[in-house]
Parts: structure tokens; sequence; C-alpha cells
């Protein structure tokens, strides 16, 4: 075989691959001259940020530009980006554990000096949801979307049909489990082929009954933390509802992403239903008569009678961030970006038309002026009048155990595992 | 240079194949076996832990409990796909015109995508809006839940798989059954054999190759039940559908224990080798490859 | 032929029943395709539509379908391109090399039929984000070719086999090249094999979801099994405009089906022998 032949078979494969590789698009985002703001894709706020980002650039020599990414894969995502060459200047994070992996590596700028700098811009948000994106008493993140507690819908004509009140207490939620099923009504739809809807009233029940710090236990990962009796009692509370026929028969196959379960309530084959405060985009858009008709009530988690924790204490997502990559070419124009617009009114006007409730102080009458005021409201209120916010568990503990959790809850619930046995799986984890 | 005898074409043809299977096919399997022995979150540079994910793989109830429904899930797939297939491509084979209609139809499903047959089904299960909802009425049952009933969501995977993959290895069977000689069925007719007796003496015995073959591709397409398995519970309810693929993508890629996930890799890795190569020995399906070269 | 007899007779009836089974999933996606967004909440789901609409389609475009296409069909044709031109090659050589080397390849080729792409992701993902390829078509080209190639290889080298060794003789006598005989005897007589392995490795790429789903994440970049995974958490209760993506989806499939279906059976039976 003469040379011209090997050269010609590997030069025509490596045009081949060349050509592959610049005919597909970009090898990925990152580098450049340009600030990268990464975030989660949701249509309507990556236009809000874009805005954001359109006023930035008019007057600034760092160009921003938002890439954008789907839920499941984005964390997966940025854990490879960050550290690396392809890494955003600016990142959507969930705050708390999932921050604090990141500032663990020593991969996100200290914030703190920028807000002592810029007070006004501190001061304009609410407190219980800056201090999630605070790690070792230093911020690393700003609030850049509205907060999401979790809190209890109903369905108001199915609850009055049955002669009921909006539970307030866990003795009011028995006995209204028990009205409901004689009714042939499911009290409460629980989308449980997922198991971070199980961890709502998981993590809600150990904070009515042993209080925050049970949860700051497990975050900081002391030991004996998942034995600790008020997680016991939570997870027996769990179980004594689904044996009381709570959440139904077919609960471990409904499904939250497809819609169902907010159908069901809507429908009020469902009298209540546990959910995060953006559940009511998805009811404005799918049944829309439902919210309409004023069919659809909200109310705050049940209290648990002697339980240690305060009955104003919310879990859920405190708010989405945006952080600083602290091997950023362009950090100084990054927190320039974040101060310019995060507490900005263009920005937070803009939320508020989306439908979102912004983590800021003093816009009670904008939020009048909303599509859903009473609900923009009440959300605002729970979340200024709340002592402590949790963030959700899964987001809070490292990826690790908070997968092991989802999965024992979902064990837990379908009465396969005990509490103990619950507890002692995660101890094993830590 | 130039006589018959030298102009063969030498190892230059095979190289750029070689490289990019030894790049994207061979090493991966030794990376994988290097990176069980390291702890990797994804950032940064994996570390070396020695045999530590090793000791907790073999700890893990969850692998043991995989490894258990993933061969279950196997073994199941190939009892239900093996004797339809062959009953059905042998059907099909035959010269009737409406047996080639029907066969056109049964073929249909492989015109979908894992993921598109994976969400009409989960829409079809849905215990509110799909069928066991009607079912449930007209039945009077207690529940309509299916795949996330511990005990029916691995059938439901089952049936999904068999709804999915059926027309392959009944083509398989009908090109095959087309391929016997008549005289062997006409032979075995003037001896007296009644149909089922030449189905079962002169058509299974000369299909066993494509029985063989068959079943080393279910064997081998076992590991791409994950995507149906992760489209339809995630492994759910609890870990009644937890397949061992879907364990180590949820260690690797949700948990990023990306070490650990490697581990159950290689793990992986011998399983669907060994099995697929075990088979290949056992049924002497290698002697029938050098003789027919072909698949 | 002796007439009809009762296994025959069951095995029809058994395929009525699977008829069945085929048809009504089928019917469901159709029919739930065409379906206003009331209508599928409260009629059943095996109902008749009530009214037939086109709207899920449209919106189905409106999120990015198109592109998503493209992207399948760019990796589809990528991936055969690859496999083709290393593939075709390499099965000559292995059917008229005479070296060891060569037939260490092929073994190696026949050993790599059993490694499994899922079990091995881990490592592709740290060799393709090595490469700078992450988030990139050719992130979800390279792989999928690899992974089909010791197929095709094997499929092709049963093509070449067929090809009588006097015709290599005649055109050795004539003088020619080992590449001219690659390019006049070799490329022409192997298409019947160059169609089967075609046909494989694009629909391994058309259907593969693990492969882009860890190795690519923007939606400019996204295939279409993805993207229908991604419609369903994103625009989740719009279960018709999932049903609508999925029927889109299957069209290019259905078209390549309903012309080339002779290739398709004849390509499985010479890929597979008897």
């Amino acid at each position: 075989m003469s040379r011209t032949h090997r050269t010609r078979v590997i030069g025509s494969t490596a045009l081949a691959l060349s050509l592959l590789a610049t005919g597909c698009g970009t090898s990925g985002p990152g580098g450049g001259d340009a600030l990268q703001v990464w975030a989660l894709e949701d249509a309507a706020v990556n236009e809000i940020v874009e805005r954001g980002i359109e006023a930035h650039n008019a007057s600034h020599d760092v160009p921003a530009e938002l890439v954008t990414f789907v839920n499941d894969a984005y964390k997966q995502r940025l854990q490879v980006a960050l550290g690396s060459p392809n890494a955003p200047d600016v990142f959507f994070n969930w705050g708390g554990g999932n921050l604090a992996q990141y500032t663990d590596q020593g991969q996100v700028l200290d914030l703190t000096p920028t807000l002592d700098d810029n007070p006004g811009f501190r001061d304009a948000f609410l407190p219980s949801v800056l201090d999630v994106a605070a790690i070792d008493g230093a911020y690393y993140g700003v609030p850049l979307l509205g907060v999401q507690p979790v809190v209890m819908y109903y369905n108001k004509p199915v609850l009055e049909a049955a002669g009921l009140q909006p539970p307030r207490t866990l003795d009011d939620l028995h006995e209204a489990i028990e009205l409901l099923q004689s009714d042939g009504v499911t009290p409460i739809v629980l989308p449980g082929a997922q198991g971070w809807t199980q961890l709502m009233w998981f993590s809600y029940l150990v904070d009515r009954i042993g209080g925050p710090d049970v949860f700051q236990a497990v975050v900081d990962e002391e030991e004996d933390a998942w034995r600790h009796p008020a997680v016991l009692e939570a997870l027996a509370t769990c179980q004594d509802l689904v044996d009381r026929g709570a959440f139904g028969s077919n609960f471990t196959s409904i499904d939250y992403d497809n819609g169902s379960a907010s159908a069901l309530l809507a429908t009020g084959e469902s009298a209540m239903f546990l959910m995060g405060s953006w559940d009511i985009a998805q009811q404005m858009d799918n049944n829309p008569g439902f919210v309409e008709n004023d069919e659809l009530g909200f109310t705050s988690f049940p209290v648990v009678e002697g339980g240690a924790g305060d009955p104003d204490a919310i879990v859920g997502n405190p708010s989405n961030y945006f952080s600083v990559n602290s091997d950023s070419q362009h950090a100084e124009a990054a927190t320039d970006f974040l101060v310019e617009t995060m507490a900005s009114e263009e920005y937070v006007d803009e939320l508020i038309r989306a439908g979102q409730v912004p983590a800021v102080e003093g816009i009670e009458d904008q939020l009048q002026e909303s599509d859903h005021a009473e609900f923009a409201t009440f959300t605002h209120q729970l979340v200024s009048g709340a002592p402590t916010f949790t963030q959700s568990w899964d987001q809070a503990l490292a990826p690790a155990a908070a997968e092991a959790m989802l999965t024992n809850l979902q064990l837990l619930f379908i009465g396969d595992i005990t509490p103990e046995e619950f507890a002692e799986d995660m101890e094993q984890q830590r | 240079m130039r006589n018959s005898a030298t102009e063969r074409p030498g190892l230059l043809w095979v190289a750029p194949a070689l490289l990019f299977f030894g790049l994207f096919g061979l090493a991966p399997v030794v990376i994988v076996g290097y990176l069980s022995l390291t702890s990797w979150s994804g950032i940064g540079s994996p570390e070396w832990v020695g045999l530590a994910n090793w000791s907790a793989l073999t700890n893990d109830g969850r692998v043991r409990g995989g490894l258990t429904i993933t061969l279950t899930l196997t073994a199941l797939c190939w009892a239900t796909q093996t004797p339809l297939a062959l009953a059905f491509g042998v059907w099909a084979a035959g010269p009737q015109r409406v047996r080639a209609v029907v066969s056109a139809v049964f073929f249909l499903p492989l015109l979908l995508s894992t993921a598109a047959i994976a969400l009409v089904w989960k829409a079809l299960l849905d215990p509110s809006f799909g069928i066991p909802s009607q079912v449930r009425e007209w039945f009077e049952l207690s529940h309509s839940n299916v795949l996330g009933d511990p005990t029916l969501a691995l059938y439901a995977i089952v049936f999904i798989l068999l709804w999915q993959f059926l027309p392959f290895h009944m083509l398989l069977y009908q090109a095959a059954a087309r391929q016997i000689p008549r005289s062997l069925h006409e032979a075995a007719e003037l001896d007296g054999a009644s149909a089922l007796q030449r189905f079962l003496r002169v058509t299974v015995p000369q299909l066993r190759h494509t029985i063989i073959a068959s079943s080393v591709l279910m064997l081998v397409g076992s590991m791409t039940y994950f995507e149906t398995v992760l489209l339809l519970t995630a492994g759910g309810p609890g870990n009644a559908t937890r397949i061992l693929p879907l364990h180590m993508y949820n260690q690797g890629f949700v948990a990023f224990e990306m070490g650990y996930a490697s581990a159950i890799a290689v793990l992986l890795v011998v399983l669907g080798t060994g099995l697929s190569l075990a088979v290949v020995r056992a049924t002497g399906y290698s002697r029938m490859t050098s003789q027919r070269e072909g698949m | 032929m002796a007439s009809r007899s009762r296994p025959a007779y069951a095995a029809g009836a058994g395929a009525a029943l699977w008829l069945l089974v085929v048809c009504v999933p089928l019917y469901y996606l159709v029919a739930t395709s065409l379906r206003g967004p009331g209508d599928y909440l409260s009629r059943g789901p095996l109902s008749l539509p009530e009214s037939l609409t086109l709207d899920n389609y449209r919106n189905v475009f409106e999120v990015g379908f198109l592109g998503f296409l493209a992207n399948s069909l760019i990796v589809a044709a990528g991936a055969i391109l690859l496999v083709l031109l290393v593939a075709v090659p390499a099965a000559f050589a292995i059917v008229r090399g005479r070296s060891r080397a060569v037939r260490i390849s092929f073994t190696l080729f026949l050993l790599g039929l059993a490694v499994p792409a899922q079990a091995v992701i881990i490592p592709i993902y740290l060799i393709i984000t090595r490469l700078h390829l992450y988030d990139s078509l050719p992130a979800i080209i390279l792989p999928t070719a690899a992974f089909t190639l010791p197929i095709s290889i094997v499929v092709l080298t049963s093509s070449l086999r067929d090809v009588p060794g006097e015709l290599y003789e005649a055109m050795a006598l004539d003088g020619a090249a080992t590449w001219q005989v690659f390019l006049r005897l070799v490329l022409p007589l192997s298409r019947p094999g160059v169609v089967t392995v075609a046909i494989f490795v694009g629909l391994n790429a058309w259907n593969n979801f693990i492969f882009p789903l860890v190795l690519t994440q923007s939606e400019s970049n996204r295939v279409l099994p993805l993207g229908l995974w991604a419609f369903q958490t994103q625009y989740g209760t719009d279960v018709p405009g999932l049903m609508a993506a999925v029927v889109l989806s299957t069209i290019p499939i259905l078209a390549l089906y309903l012309f080339g279906r002779r290739h398709l059976l004849g390509g499985l039976a010479a890929g597979f022998g008897k």
C-alpha cells in the first residue's frame, strides 16, 4: 500500500469529522467576550430576564447573554460546566444546599461586600428569602424569581357540600378525611408518582411538630438527625394519613407533570391539594372556570396540636437565585448587572405581571393589580409573616441524600418501610 | 507490488474504523473500570479511592434489588416475546394476502421511537384519564392504579416492551420461515404429520438459528429497557421497577456519585457482555456466524 | 398442501387479538391528537372525539418542533455517513485482507457487539466533555456511530463475502490497484449491505434517547425523542399536544416504511441469514 492511499483514507475521515463538527452547530456555550447568564427554561420569566439584559447591554461594554436549559438537565450541566472553560458568569440556582455544593468547591463569588456597598439593594429583599442564599454568614446569591411557598389549595364547593371549613389543625384534617370519603370524594390529591410531592407533606409535618431546627440538623449532617423524634412522628403521620385513605388508592400513579392532579382538584374529584404556589398558573391556564368562579380556595398548612413549630412557618421554594462564578473574567460586570437589575422597579413590575410574587418588600399595592390579586397578596403575606422559610429538602440536601430521601419517601408512602427503617437508611447514607 | 497476491487491503483500511470504535466503544470500557475506583462528582478531577465504591456496592440493597428486577424483567420479556414472535412470524410467513396486511399493521409500533411509545402508554395508563379509569368503571374495581402499583408496574412494562419489540422479532421469524424449503413440509406431510407436529418438528428446528439470534438480541437489547422504565415509572413506585441501569443513571446523573455509578456500570458491562457471550458459546452461535457471517 | 388446521386457526385468532392490542393505542394516539383540551379531560380516552381540531399540531410547530426534526435528521445523516465511511473500507479489508492484524480487529468488533452502550454512558460523557464536544450534535453522532459500527461491519462483511473471488482476480489481472478495486468493484457491489446499514444506523440514531439526554443540554441541540420528553414536562398538561408531537415525529419513519419496506425486510433478512 502506498503512502497516498493512507492519507486519502485517513484524510477523508478527518474531513468528514470536521465537516460534521462545523456543520452541526456550536460546541457548547461559554467562553468568549460576553457575560454568560444561565437560567432554567421558562418562557415567561426568560423574557423578563432577557429585557433586563437588554437594558444592561445598552449601557455597558460587556454584553450579557442568556442561555437556558430544561429543568431535569440543568443541575447536571452546571455541575459539569463550573470549573471548565465553558462555565457561565452568572448562574441560576436554588440557594441553600444546592448553592453550598458550589461554594464548597470555591466556585461562587462572595456577594456580601456588594450588598454592604448597596444597602438599598440589600434591604429591598424579604429577609427570610435572602437568607436562604447565605452560607456561613456570607451571601452568595440574590433572589431572581418570585417566592413559591407550598400552600393548601381546596375546592370550595366540595368542602361546603360536606359542611366543612378548610382544616386549621391536623384533627380538623382527620375529620375532613372521614367526611369527604363518605361523600365519595378523594380527600386529598397527591401526585405520588413523584417523590417530591410526598416530601411536601413530610417537611411541613416535621416543621409543625419539631420546628425548623430539625431540618437544619439534617442539612448540617448532624449525627442522628434523621432519628429525631419529630422526623419519626412526621413519617408516622404520613403513613397514618395514607391508612386513613386521605390520598385515595391511586396516588402512586398520579403524575404532577401531566396536570392530572390539578385537574382532579378542579373537577371536584378531590377536595384538597398541597402544592407549590406555582400551581395557580396551572389552574388558570387549564381550568380557568374553576379560578374565575371563585371555587379555588387556599390556606396555610394545618397546625399540629402540641407541636413545637410556629404555625406561621412555611416550607417551599423561597426563590431561585442568581450567583456569580468566582472564576468569571467579568465578575464586576456580573455584580453590576445583578445590582442594577434584580430589584429594579421594571424587573419587579414585570415579574408581578407574569404572575410571580417577587421576594421584595413593599409591593402590596402592585400585587393588588396583578392577575390573581387575592392569591398573590395571600402569598406575599404568608412569606412576609413567616418566621422561617424552610427550603424544599431535596434542594437543600446533597444530591445523593436527596435522591435516597425521595425514594425512601415513596417506599414509606406505599407502606414498604417503617419510619424507623427510613431513618436508619438515611443515617447510613449520611 | 502489482501481483494479485500482494494487492490485498491491509490494516490501514480497517484503521479508521478501529480507531473510532476504540475511542468511543472500547476505551469507555477501560475508563469505566478506572472511574469505579475513584470518587467523582462530575466537577473537577476524579479522586482515587481504591475499592471503596466496590465495598459500598456489596452492601447496597438497591443494587441487589436492581439486579433481581433487571433479570426478572429480561426473563419475562424473553418469555413473552419469543413464543409470540415465533408464532406470529411463522403465521405471517404464509402466502395469504390477509396475513401480509395484518402483519404490516403489526409492524407499526416499530415506527415509533422508544420515547414516543413510553409517552403514549403513560398517557394511556393514567389512573384518572386513561384506560384504567374506564376499566374501573366497567368492572367496579377498587382502584385504577397500574404504573403506581408495585406489582402491576413491572408487568405493565413487560407488556409495553412486548408491544414495542414483538414486531421486530416477528419480522426475523417471518423472513426465516419463508426460507424453509417447502419440500421439508411436504415430506413431513407425507409421513402423516399434523400441522402442529410439522410446526414443532420442521419449523422450530429449522428456525433454531433465528431463535438464538433473536434471543441474543433480546439480551443485548435489554439494556435499552432503561429508557422505557425511566420515562414510565422512573423506577417507582419506590424501588419496584428500579432496574440496575436506572440505578446507575440515578447514582451518576441525579446523585452525582459518578465513581459509585461507574462501579455499577462495570457490573452491567460484565453482566451484559457475559450473558451474551455465554449464550453465544452455549449455543454455538459463533460457529454459525463464522459460517454465515450474518448477525 | 393440507387444509388449514387447528394451529393455524389458533394463530389466526391470536393474531386478531394482537391486532386489537396494536390498534387501540394507535387509535388513542391519533384520536387524542385531534381532540380539543376540554374534550380530552371530559370524555373517555377511547371515545370518538367530539369535534376534530388541528390546533394541537399548530401548537407543536410553535414550540420548535421543526428545529428538533432538523437536529434529528442531521444526527441520523451524520451517523450514517460516518459509519459508512469507516465501515465499508473495513469490511473490504476483512473480507479480502490476509493479515493477522485484520483478523484480530474483526474479532474486536465482534466482541464490541456485546458492549451495552447504556452501561458505559459515564465514560462516554467524560470523553465527550474532554473533547469539548459537550452539548453539540457531534456529541450525539460520534457515540451513536461507534455503537452501531460493529453490527454494520458484520452486515457489510457478509454482503461482500457473496462477491465471487473471480471478480477480484479479474481486476487484479487487469492491474488494478487496491483503491481501484474498492471504488469500481466493492462500492457498487456492497450496495444492498449499505442500504441495510444505513437503515439500521439511521433508526438507531433517530430513536436514541440516552446519548442526547446525557450529552446535550440546550434547546438548539435538542433532538426529537428528547423534544417529546421536554414537551411532556413543560407543557405536560397538554396531552393532546403531546400526542400530536408524537404523530409528527413518526411521519418520516412512516414514509420510509411505506416506500422502503422491501429494503427494510430484505436488509434484515440478509443481515440475519436463516
